[in-house]
Protein backbone atom coordinates (compact mmCIF):
# COMPACT_ATOMS: atom_id res chain seq x y z
CA UNK A 1 0.00 0.00 0.00
CA UNK A 2 2.85 2.38 0.77
CA UNK A 3 4.32 1.77 -2.70
CA UNK A 4 0.94 2.23 -4.34
CA UNK A 5 0.38 5.46 -2.40
CA UNK A 6 3.78 6.77 -3.39
CA UNK A 7 3.27 5.85 -7.03
CA UNK A 8 -0.18 7.49 -7.01
CA UNK A 9 1.33 10.68 -5.63
CA UNK A 10 3.54 10.96 -8.72
CA UNK A 11 0.69 10.78 -11.26
CA UNK A 12 -0.32 13.86 -13.24
CA UNK A 13 -3.68 14.42 -11.54
CA UNK A 14 -2.13 14.01 -8.12
CA UNK A 15 0.65 16.47 -8.88
CA UNK A 16 -1.94 18.95 -10.21
CA UNK A 17 -4.00 18.72 -7.03
CA UNK A 18 -0.89 18.99 -4.84
CA UNK A 19 0.31 22.07 -6.74
CA UNK A 20 -3.06 23.80 -6.46
CA UNK A 21 -3.95 22.59 -3.00
CA UNK A 22 -4.60 26.12 -1.71
CA UNK A 23 -8.08 25.95 -3.22
CA UNK A 24 -8.52 22.55 -4.91
CA UNK A 25 -8.45 20.41 -1.76
CA UNK A 26 -10.75 22.63 0.37
CA UNK A 27 -13.17 22.84 -2.57
CA UNK A 28 -13.23 19.07 -3.09
CA UNK A 29 -13.62 18.55 0.67
CA UNK A 30 -16.49 21.05 0.79
CA UNK A 31 -18.32 19.26 -2.03
CA UNK A 32 -17.70 16.00 -0.18
CA UNK A 33 -19.27 17.52 2.98
CA UNK A 34 -22.27 18.81 1.00
CA UNK A 35 -22.62 15.23 -0.28
CA UNK A 36 -22.57 13.72 3.22
CA UNK A 37 -25.16 16.32 4.24
CA UNK A 38 -27.52 15.04 1.56
CA UNK A 39 -26.73 11.43 2.52
CA UNK A 40 -27.30 12.06 6.23
CA UNK A 41 -30.50 14.06 5.60
CA UNK A 42 -31.87 11.26 3.41
CA UNK A 43 -30.90 8.50 5.84
CA UNK A 44 -32.37 10.52 8.73
CA UNK A 45 -35.71 10.94 6.96
CA UNK A 46 -35.91 7.25 6.05
CA UNK A 47 -34.96 6.28 9.59
CA UNK A 48 -37.49 8.62 11.21
CA UNK A 49 -40.22 7.26 8.91
CA UNK A 50 -39.42 3.65 9.84
CA UNK A 51 -39.36 4.59 13.54
CA UNK A 52 -42.65 6.46 13.15
CA UNK A 53 -41.18 9.76 14.34
CA UNK A 54 -41.61 11.80 11.14
CA UNK A 55 -43.12 11.66 7.67
CA UNK A 56 -46.13 9.63 8.82
CA UNK A 57 -48.28 11.31 6.12
CA UNK A 58 -46.18 9.30 3.63
CA UNK A 59 -45.95 5.57 2.99
CA UNK A 60 -42.58 3.81 3.23
CA UNK A 61 -42.67 3.50 -0.56
CA UNK A 62 -43.23 7.25 -1.02
CA UNK A 63 -40.46 8.04 1.45
CA UNK A 64 -38.04 5.64 -0.24
CA UNK A 65 -38.95 7.08 -3.66
CA UNK A 66 -38.32 10.60 -2.38
CA UNK A 67 -34.96 9.99 -0.70
CA UNK A 68 -33.51 6.88 -2.40
CA UNK A 69 -32.38 8.62 -5.61
CA UNK A 70 -30.87 11.54 -3.64
CA UNK A 71 -29.00 9.07 -1.45
CA UNK A 72 -27.63 7.25 -4.51
CA UNK A 73 -26.74 10.50 -6.27
CA UNK A 74 -24.99 11.94 -3.21
CA UNK A 75 -23.06 8.69 -2.68
CA UNK A 76 -21.82 8.85 -6.29
CA UNK A 77 -20.79 12.48 -5.77
CA UNK A 78 -18.90 11.42 -2.65
CA UNK A 79 -17.27 8.53 -4.49
CA UNK A 80 -15.95 10.92 -7.17
CA UNK A 81 -14.78 13.61 -4.71
CA UNK A 82 -13.43 10.91 -2.39
CA UNK A 83 -11.35 9.37 -5.20
CA UNK A 84 -10.03 12.85 -6.08
CA UNK A 85 -8.96 13.37 -2.46
CA UNK A 86 -7.16 10.02 -2.40
CA UNK A 87 -5.41 10.90 -5.68
CA UNK A 88 -4.53 14.34 -4.32
CA UNK A 89 -3.17 13.12 -0.99
CA UNK A 90 -2.63 9.35 -1.33
CA UNK A 91 -0.11 9.02 1.45
CA UNK A 92 -2.32 10.90 3.88
CA UNK A 93 -5.44 8.86 3.04
CA UNK A 94 -4.28 5.33 2.33
CA UNK A 95 -1.89 4.99 5.27
CA UNK A 96 -4.49 5.72 7.96
CA UNK A 97 -6.61 3.34 9.99
CA UNK A 98 -9.48 5.86 10.00
CA UNK A 99 -9.70 5.69 6.20
CA UNK A 100 -9.89 1.89 6.02
CA UNK A 101 -12.37 1.50 8.88
CA UNK A 102 -14.45 4.23 7.22
CA UNK A 103 -14.37 2.40 3.86
CA UNK A 104 -15.51 -0.80 5.58
CA UNK A 105 -18.42 1.01 7.26
CA UNK A 106 -19.36 2.76 3.98
CA UNK A 107 -19.58 -0.68 2.35
CA UNK A 108 -21.74 -2.02 5.20
CA UNK A 109 -24.06 1.00 5.21
CA UNK A 110 -24.42 0.99 1.41
CA UNK A 111 -25.28 -2.73 1.40
CA UNK A 112 -27.91 -2.14 4.11
CA UNK A 113 -29.45 0.74 2.09
CA UNK A 114 -29.49 -1.34 -1.11
CA UNK A 115 -30.98 -4.36 0.67
CA UNK A 116 -33.69 -2.20 2.20
CA UNK A 117 -34.62 -0.74 -1.20
CA UNK A 118 -34.79 -4.12 -2.92
CA UNK A 119 -36.70 -5.85 -0.10
CA UNK A 120 -39.19 -3.00 0.10
CA UNK A 121 -39.74 -3.32 -3.65
CA UNK A 122 -40.35 -7.08 -3.40
CA UNK A 123 -42.47 -7.20 -0.24
CA UNK A 124 -44.01 -3.77 -0.21
CA UNK A 125 -47.25 -4.57 1.60
CA UNK A 126 -45.54 -6.65 4.28
CA UNK A 127 -43.08 -3.80 4.94
CA UNK A 128 -45.76 -1.13 5.16
CA UNK A 129 -48.01 -3.15 7.45
CA UNK A 130 -45.91 -5.36 9.69
CA UNK A 131 -42.14 -5.24 9.15
CA UNK A 132 -41.94 -1.49 9.81
CA UNK A 133 -43.24 -2.09 13.34
CA UNK A 134 -40.88 -4.95 14.12
CA UNK A 135 -38.43 -4.23 16.94
CA UNK A 136 -35.46 -5.81 15.15
CA UNK A 137 -36.04 -3.64 12.07
CA UNK A 138 -36.20 -0.53 14.26
CA UNK A 139 -32.95 -1.42 16.00
CA UNK A 140 -31.23 -2.01 12.65
CA UNK A 141 -32.51 1.41 11.58
CA UNK A 142 -30.96 3.12 14.61
CA UNK A 143 -27.76 1.13 14.17
CA UNK A 144 -27.56 2.13 10.50
CA UNK A 145 -27.93 5.80 11.38
CA UNK A 146 -25.14 5.43 13.95
CA UNK A 147 -22.95 3.77 11.32
CA UNK A 148 -23.39 6.85 9.10
CA UNK A 149 -22.50 9.06 12.08
CA UNK A 150 -19.32 6.99 12.62
CA UNK A 151 -18.49 7.32 8.91
CA UNK A 152 -18.55 11.11 9.25
CA UNK A 153 -16.45 11.06 12.41
CA UNK A 154 -13.88 8.69 10.86
CA UNK A 155 -13.78 10.82 7.73
CA UNK A 156 -12.65 13.79 9.80
CA UNK A 157 -10.29 11.64 11.87
CA UNK A 158 -8.30 10.79 8.72
CA UNK A 159 -6.61 14.14 9.39
CA UNK A 160 -5.94 13.10 13.00
CA UNK A 161 -4.97 9.45 12.69
CA UNK A 162 -2.65 9.79 15.69
CA UNK A 163 -5.73 9.42 17.93
CA UNK A 164 -5.44 5.68 17.24
CA UNK A 165 -1.98 5.60 18.76
CA UNK A 166 0.01 2.50 17.89
CA UNK A 167 -2.92 1.08 15.90
CA UNK A 168 -2.35 3.68 13.25
CA UNK A 169 0.11 2.77 10.50
CA UNK A 170 0.60 6.52 9.96
CA UNK A 171 2.38 6.92 13.28
CA UNK A 172 4.83 4.16 12.33
CA UNK A 173 5.57 5.50 8.85
CA UNK B 1 -13.84 44.18 29.07
CA UNK B 2 -12.49 44.77 25.60
CA UNK B 3 -12.47 42.09 22.94
CA UNK B 4 -8.70 41.40 23.07
CA UNK B 5 -8.84 40.79 26.81
CA UNK B 6 -11.89 38.59 26.40
CA UNK B 7 -10.17 36.48 23.74
CA UNK B 8 -7.06 36.15 25.87
CA UNK B 9 -9.04 35.06 28.92
CA UNK B 10 -11.00 32.54 26.84
CA UNK B 11 -7.72 31.16 25.56
CA UNK B 12 -6.34 30.89 29.09
CA UNK B 13 -9.48 29.25 30.51
CA UNK B 14 -9.28 25.79 32.04
CA UNK B 15 -11.61 24.30 29.44
CA UNK B 16 -9.55 25.65 26.53
CA UNK B 17 -6.34 24.38 28.11
CA UNK B 18 -7.90 20.97 28.70
CA UNK B 19 -8.90 20.67 25.03
CA UNK B 20 -5.53 21.95 23.77
CA UNK B 21 -3.61 19.55 25.97
CA UNK B 22 -5.55 16.49 24.87
CA UNK B 23 -4.64 14.44 21.81
CA UNK B 24 -8.23 13.30 21.40
CA UNK B 25 -10.58 16.11 22.39
CA UNK B 26 -10.06 18.53 19.51
CA UNK B 27 -10.34 15.84 16.79
CA UNK B 28 -13.48 14.42 18.43
CA UNK B 29 -15.05 17.85 18.85
CA UNK B 30 -14.29 18.71 15.22
CA UNK B 31 -15.71 15.37 14.02
CA UNK B 32 -18.90 16.00 16.00
CA UNK B 33 -19.06 19.47 14.47
CA UNK B 34 -18.96 17.93 10.97
CA UNK B 35 -21.69 15.43 11.91
CA UNK B 36 -23.86 18.28 13.20
CA UNK B 37 -23.35 20.49 10.19
CA UNK B 38 -24.04 17.61 7.79
CA UNK B 39 -27.38 17.19 9.56
CA UNK B 40 -28.06 20.95 9.51
CA UNK B 41 -27.34 21.17 5.79
CA UNK B 42 -29.11 17.91 4.89
CA UNK B 43 -32.33 18.81 6.69
CA UNK B 44 -32.37 22.45 5.52
CA UNK B 45 -31.82 21.31 1.94
CA UNK B 46 -34.92 19.09 2.19
CA UNK B 47 -37.01 22.12 3.24
CA UNK B 48 -35.44 24.36 0.56
CA UNK B 49 -36.08 21.83 -2.19
CA UNK B 50 -39.70 21.61 -1.02
CA UNK B 51 -40.03 25.42 -1.24
CA UNK B 52 -38.60 25.30 -4.76
CA UNK B 53 -40.95 22.48 -5.78
CA UNK B 54 -37.96 20.31 -6.75
CA UNK B 55 -38.76 17.47 -4.32
CA UNK B 56 -41.52 16.43 -1.89
CA UNK B 57 -43.78 18.84 -3.80
CA UNK B 58 -46.91 16.81 -3.03
CA UNK B 59 -46.45 17.06 0.76
CA UNK B 60 -47.82 19.72 3.08
CA UNK B 61 -45.09 22.27 3.78
CA UNK B 62 -46.27 22.81 7.36
CA UNK B 63 -46.19 19.12 8.05
CA UNK B 64 -42.64 18.79 6.71
CA UNK B 65 -41.45 21.84 8.62
CA UNK B 66 -42.80 20.48 11.91
CA UNK B 67 -41.32 17.02 11.19
CA UNK B 68 -37.88 18.22 10.19
CA UNK B 69 -36.91 21.61 11.65
CA UNK B 70 -36.63 20.35 15.24
CA UNK B 71 -33.82 18.07 14.02
CA UNK B 72 -32.21 21.01 12.24
CA UNK B 73 -32.24 23.07 15.44
CA UNK B 74 -30.92 20.20 17.55
CA UNK B 75 -28.09 19.69 15.06
CA UNK B 76 -27.45 23.45 14.93
CA UNK B 77 -27.13 23.54 18.73
CA UNK B 78 -24.58 20.71 18.49
CA UNK B 79 -22.51 22.59 15.87
CA UNK B 80 -22.73 25.82 17.90
CA UNK B 81 -21.46 24.13 21.06
CA UNK B 82 -18.68 22.20 19.31
CA UNK B 83 -17.80 25.28 17.25
CA UNK B 84 -17.51 27.39 20.41
CA UNK B 85 -15.30 24.73 22.01
CA UNK B 86 -12.97 24.77 19.00
CA UNK B 87 -12.98 28.57 19.01
CA UNK B 88 -11.82 28.95 22.61
CA UNK B 89 -8.76 26.75 22.03
CA UNK B 90 -7.27 29.45 19.82
CA UNK B 91 -9.63 32.46 19.90
CA UNK B 92 -7.17 35.19 18.91
CA UNK B 93 -6.18 33.38 15.71
CA UNK B 94 -9.76 32.46 14.77
CA UNK B 95 -11.01 35.95 15.55
CA UNK B 96 -8.56 37.47 13.09
CA UNK B 97 -9.01 34.80 10.43
CA UNK B 98 -10.68 36.08 7.26
CA UNK B 99 -12.63 32.86 6.63
CA UNK B 100 -13.83 32.64 10.22
CA UNK B 101 -15.18 36.19 10.02
CA UNK B 102 -16.80 35.54 6.65
CA UNK B 103 -18.39 32.38 8.03
CA UNK B 104 -19.87 34.30 10.99
CA UNK B 105 -21.25 36.95 8.63
CA UNK B 106 -22.78 34.22 6.47
CA UNK B 107 -24.42 32.64 9.55
CA UNK B 108 -25.98 36.02 10.37
CA UNK B 109 -27.16 36.28 6.75
CA UNK B 110 -28.68 32.79 7.01
CA UNK B 111 -30.59 33.99 10.07
CA UNK B 112 -31.77 37.17 8.33
CA UNK B 113 -32.81 35.10 5.31
CA UNK B 114 -34.92 32.94 7.63
CA UNK B 115 -36.38 36.12 9.15
CA UNK B 116 -37.35 37.39 5.70
CA UNK B 117 -39.10 34.09 5.05
CA UNK B 118 -41.06 34.31 8.30
CA UNK B 119 -42.17 37.87 7.53
CA UNK B 120 -43.22 37.15 3.92
CA UNK B 121 -44.09 33.69 2.61
CA UNK B 122 -44.25 32.34 6.18
CA UNK B 123 -47.21 34.62 6.95
CA UNK B 124 -49.29 33.27 4.07
CA UNK B 125 -48.24 29.65 4.47
CA UNK B 126 -51.83 28.45 4.94
CA UNK B 127 -52.54 29.64 1.38
CA UNK B 128 -49.75 27.75 -0.36
CA UNK B 129 -48.68 24.95 1.97
CA UNK B 130 -50.29 22.33 -0.26
CA UNK B 131 -49.17 23.96 -3.54
CA UNK B 132 -46.26 22.26 -5.34
CA UNK B 133 -43.96 25.19 -4.56
CA UNK B 134 -43.75 28.37 -2.48
CA UNK B 135 -44.48 31.90 -3.79
CA UNK B 136 -41.53 33.62 -5.54
CA UNK B 137 -40.16 35.20 -2.37
CA UNK B 138 -40.06 31.74 -0.76
CA UNK B 139 -38.14 30.38 -3.74
CA UNK B 140 -35.61 33.22 -3.57
CA UNK B 141 -35.15 32.53 0.16
CA UNK B 142 -34.65 28.81 -0.61
CA UNK B 143 -31.98 29.45 -3.26
CA UNK B 144 -30.19 31.93 -0.98
CA UNK B 145 -30.37 29.43 1.86
CA UNK B 146 -28.70 26.68 -0.18
CA UNK B 147 -26.01 29.07 -1.48
CA UNK B 148 -25.34 30.51 2.00
CA UNK B 149 -25.07 27.13 3.70
CA UNK B 150 -22.74 25.69 1.04
CA UNK B 151 -20.61 28.83 1.48
CA UNK B 152 -20.64 28.33 5.26
CA UNK B 153 -19.29 24.80 4.72
CA UNK B 154 -16.57 26.08 2.37
CA UNK B 155 -15.53 28.88 4.77
CA UNK B 156 -15.45 26.39 7.64
CA UNK B 157 -13.12 24.15 5.68
CA UNK B 158 -10.92 27.13 4.72
CA UNK B 159 -10.53 28.05 8.41
CA UNK B 160 -8.86 24.68 8.90
CA UNK B 161 -6.48 25.33 6.01
CA UNK B 162 -5.51 28.84 7.09
CA UNK B 163 -4.97 28.42 10.83
CA UNK B 164 -2.61 26.21 12.72
CA UNK B 165 -3.85 24.75 15.91
CA UNK B 166 -3.13 25.70 19.50
CA UNK B 167 -0.92 28.23 21.17
CA UNK B 168 2.22 28.15 19.07
CA UNK B 169 0.89 30.60 16.49
CA UNK B 170 0.73 34.36 16.49
CA UNK B 171 -2.40 36.20 15.36
CA UNK B 172 -2.67 36.90 11.66
CA UNK B 173 -4.21 40.12 10.54
CA UNK B 174 -4.06 39.57 6.79
CA UNK B 175 -6.10 36.37 6.66
CA UNK B 176 -4.49 34.02 4.18
CA UNK B 177 -0.95 32.83 4.75
CA UNK B 178 0.13 30.74 1.81
CA UNK B 179 2.90 29.06 3.77
CA UNK B 180 0.18 27.67 6.00
CA UNK B 181 -1.71 26.45 2.96
CA UNK B 182 1.27 24.45 1.80
CA UNK B 183 2.75 23.51 5.13
CA UNK B 184 -0.25 22.56 7.24
CA UNK B 185 -3.24 21.83 5.04
CA UNK B 186 -5.22 20.04 7.69
CA UNK B 187 -6.66 21.64 10.78
CA UNK B 188 -3.54 21.00 12.72
CA UNK B 189 -2.97 17.55 14.10
CA UNK B 190 -1.03 16.65 17.19
CA UNK B 191 1.70 19.06 18.07
CA UNK B 192 4.19 16.19 17.91
CA UNK B 193 3.03 14.43 14.72
CA UNK B 194 2.34 16.54 11.66
CA UNK B 195 -0.84 15.25 9.97
CA UNK B 196 0.70 15.38 6.53
CA UNK B 197 3.84 13.57 5.65
CA UNK B 198 4.77 14.46 2.12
Amino acid sequence: MNHFAEWLSTTFLSVFIQNHNAWVIPTIQSIHIVGIGVVLGSVLMMSLRILGWAGMDQTLRQTANRFGPWLTGALLLMLVTGILMVIGEPVRELITISFWVKMFLVAVATVIAAMFQSRLRKHEQEWEETLVHRKSIQWVTILTFLIWACIIVLGRLIAYDHVWGSWSPATKA
Amino acid sequence: MDIAALLTSLQASGLATRIRDSLFLFPLIESTHVFGLAMVFGTIAIIDLRLLGVASSQRSFQRMASDILKWTWAAFALTAVTGALMFITNPVVYYHNFYFRTKMVLLVLAGLNMGVFELTAGRTVHRWENAPSAPSVGKVVAVLSIVIWISVIFMGRMIGFTTTRAATVTPKTNGVDFDDFLGAPSNGGAPTTPPHQK
